[in-house]
């Protein structure tokens, strides 16, 4: 009798867990675009352990390279990397504002309103469910990330957008490869605009190309339009590698990002308003 | 179940999230193949019961849903179920010998794989991402390692005493 007891009283509370759960999944879905009060405090409460864990691998890294490495040519690589990162982000930011055909006075305007407008941000975290789907970053609302911001790698090429929830010190990046994710992009040189989905595995659709277009080809370059009033014109966003032509309407097209995801360490948030300048 | 016990498994799930995060900067394939946070759940769902199981099931559950976009709960169900599972059945069979105990850990993972798997095709629906192919192997190669640290973690308790 009395293991019987204990037996319905373990079978409770595992339904009474399972049930809570249940309950907790009903009130996140669907959740659109917002993030809900429950995800948001567990984001705020997790996302600060995981910085502090990658920042104390970074910091023993740091400390065995340092001490124990060439220092000196530790810092100058550290100091030419920055410069790279930097140089390569203004690079990115200039060839966007000459395909939209500033003027000189323009551009130089243009130029001292870009100037801080890089934020250089570190990876503290992948999605667990999904590596395609968002990341975390070591920024915050403090450092003057707010949501929608425009994300890009070391070399210019679009990552993502900023999405809730974003906290004092970290924010989450939903990446062009998530299915959620549009971006309105455009074959270098063509007049073809079309809306790039992710498809969850790396790749993403170039959705929107009608069946009779014969302009994009196989290894066009897709570059950001800016019609999406997020991201800003020109930026480089991935190549097309197939076209296949079937019953229906649009084209099937797909295309591998420029970003490769091994090499994402750190990021650039730009925290301009991309509307505002372009 | 003592102060020291609650230390251990907070220390336990430390550990899992340390790993979990250290895998993610050597490379995201690892993340396909290793669950940490399954690990933990199973090995003190055998060592203190089915309620353990289950209640540290749904807490590492939430915690791996912390680190994704996605829906809290879905890991939590599955590890909830798997943690009670383990609880349960070694109570009711030995799986103490490494060739059972590394059976029985492997179906539970299969079992939380395939847990998971139908919950999040169905909420989100689409399909899982296994980066190509790797997640199938992530119950085999989780459940080698397991088995090797439950017997390592026997053989030290038992040459302390």
């Amino acid at each position: 009798m009395p293991f019987s007891l204990k037996k319905t009283k373990s079978l409770i509370i595992l339904l009474s867990l399972i049930f809570f759960q249940f309950v907790l999944i009903s009130i996140q879905v669907p959740r659109g675009d917002e993030t809900n009060y429950f995800e948001r405090v567990i984001f705020s409460v997790f996302s600060p352990i995981n910085n502090g864990v990658v920042s104390v691998f970074r910091g023993i890294g740091s400390l065995w390279k340092g001490y124990f490495g060439l220092h000196r040519v530790q810092k100058d690589n550290q100091r030419l990397q920055k410069e790279v990162f930097r140089l390569n982000q203004e690079n990115s930011l200039l060839r966007s504002m000459l395909r939209t055909s500033k003027s000189e006075k323009e551009m130089l305007d243009l130029l001292i309103e870009l100037e801080g407008s890089v934020l250089p941000a570190r990876i503290i975290g992948l999605d667990a469910s999904n590596v395609w789907k968002s990341l975390v970053i070591n920024k915050g609302s403090l450092d003057g990330v707010k949501k929608n911001m425009v994300v890009l790698d070391k070399q210019g090429h679009l990552v993502g957008r900023i999405v809730d929830p974003v906290t004092f010190k970290q924010a989450r990046i939903q990446m062009i490869t998530d299915t959620e994710s549009g971006v309105y992009v455009i074959p270098q040189g063509k007049n073809v605009p079309g809306i790039i989905n992710g498809i969850g595995n790396g790749q993403c659709n170039l959705e929107y190309i009608h069946a009779t277009d014969t302009l994009i080809v196989e290894g066009d370059r897709l570059i950001t339009t800016g019609f999406d009033g997020i991201y800003m014109p020109g930026v480089l966003v991935g190549h097309v590698v197939s076209v296949v032509e079937n019953t229906s309407l649009f084209k099937e097209i797909k295309v591998v990002p420029a970003f490769k995801i091994q090499n994402l360490d750190l990021l650039a948030v730009i925290t301009v308003d991309v509307n505002e300048l372009f | 179940m003592v102060m020291k016990d609650y230390i251990g498994m907070v220390l336990s799930v430390l550990v899992a999230f340390l790993l979990y995060s250290l895998l993610a900067k050597i490379s995201v394939s690892l993340l396909f193949l290793f669950n940490f946070f399954s690990l933990i759940v199973i090995y003190f769902a055998l060592e203190k019961g089915e309620i353990y199981g289950a209640f540290l099931g749904a807490f590492c559950g939430l915690l791996q849903d912390s680190f994704s976009m996605s829906v809290f709960g879905v890991a939590g169900i599955a590890k909830t179920i798997v943690g009670y599972s383990a609880g349960y059945f070694s109570s009711k069979i030995n799986v103490t010998p490494i060739r059972r105990n590394f059976v029985f850990v492997f179906l539970l993972l299969c079992v939380e794989l395939i847990i998971w798997s139908v919950l999040y095709s169905f909420i989100f629906s689409e399909r899982v991402n296994t980066g190509g192919g790797l997640i199938f192997f992530q119950p085999l190669i989780t459940a080698v390692l397991g088995s090797l640290v439950y017997r390592f973690v026997r053989k030290l308790k038992s040459s302390k005493m």
